[in-house]
């Protein structure tokens, strides 16, 4: 399959991310449009080594993943400690430090 | 028809069927009400993406794509709903909804046309066909020339297992909420 299906697949994906992330009020749903953001860079990044026949891509596309797990994983205990705290989970009413 | 020419036809049609399989399941991620719904989506997304990983050479990225995102990342995502309890969410139709549709489809046609548009310099590595993506490939590269990204990494993966620990294990004073 040629370049223009892949960019346009990883645009798609991307832009579903940035959708989900804007109109959805659960946090939870808002860290996995997050990761479907990531994961439609790592594709590119794949697709991308594949046609220039290097592996830099690779190694990035390694690197993302280890940073959203570890993104993910601080990003769940924070919700865990606002439910605690607040006993609900729409980020609309979240807004102590607006100041 | 050559053999060539068929297996290349196949291969394009197993690809197309993959991305727009997982192009859908990523629609299902944000349209779904429920979060449990949302995190199967998820891992049905995670899993084409590793189909493509794989039909695009990369197979060490397509296990590390099933076992750390399909494997470790939704369980993650699923205990902590399981943890939460996975209430519906109420959607009303507002002003900043549709403005957000038409700002991600300007993004779309934007991304689009910035890649696909203007003059792209053409690099060419050296590695070998049959060691491209292989494990050995992966390793040689990872420490030889991105060692020191490699430590950063783990540096890294070591503050969130503390900062995560400390968030979990201290309890905080609940904050008392604002007369409004």
């Amino acid at each position: 399959m040629g370049q223009e299906f892949v960019l346009l697949v990883s645009a798609s994906i991307f832009c579903v991310g940035t959708v989900g992330f804007i109109i959805r009020k659960n946090p939870l749903i808002m860290f996995m449009s997050i990761e479907l953001m990531l994961n439609s860079v790592n594709f590119l990044l794949v697709a991308y080594s594949s046609f220039l026949n290097s592996l830099d891509g690779q190694i990035f596309a390694l690197f993302i993943i280890t940073v959203a797990a570890a993104e993910v994983v601080v990003g769940l205990a924070i919700i865990l400690t606002i439910f605690r705290t607040r006993h609900e989970m729409d980020v609309d009413h979240i807004d102590v430090l607006k100041g | 028809m050559e053999i060539a020419t068929l297996f290349d036809f196949a291969l394009d049609t197993v690809i197309f069927v993959v991305g727009v399989t997982a192009v859908l399941a990523s629609l299902g991620v944000i349209l779904c009400s429920s979060p449990i719904y949302s995190a199967l989506y998820l891992i049905g997304h995670m899993i084409c993406l590793a189909l493509l990983f794989l039909l695009y050479n990369a197979e060490f990225l397509a296990v590390v794509q099933i076992i750390v995102y399909a494997g470790a990342v939704m369980i993650l995502f699923l205990f902590i709903i399981a943890l939460l309890g996975g209430k519906k969410e109420v959607q009303e139709n507002t002003f900043h909804r549709a403005m957000a549709f038409g700002f991600v489809f300007i993004l779309l046609g934007e991304l689009y046309l910035s890649a696909t548009v203007g003059p792209t310099q053409q690099i060419r590595g050296e590695i070998p066909a049959e060691l491209f993506g292989t494990a050995k490939a992966i390793g040689l590269e990872l420490f030889s020339k991105h060692i020191v990204a490699f430590e950063l990494a783990s540096g890294l993966l070591l503050v969130a297992a503390v900062g995560v620990i400390c968030l979990a294990k201290f309890s905080f004073v609940p904050l008392r909420r604002r007369a409004r």
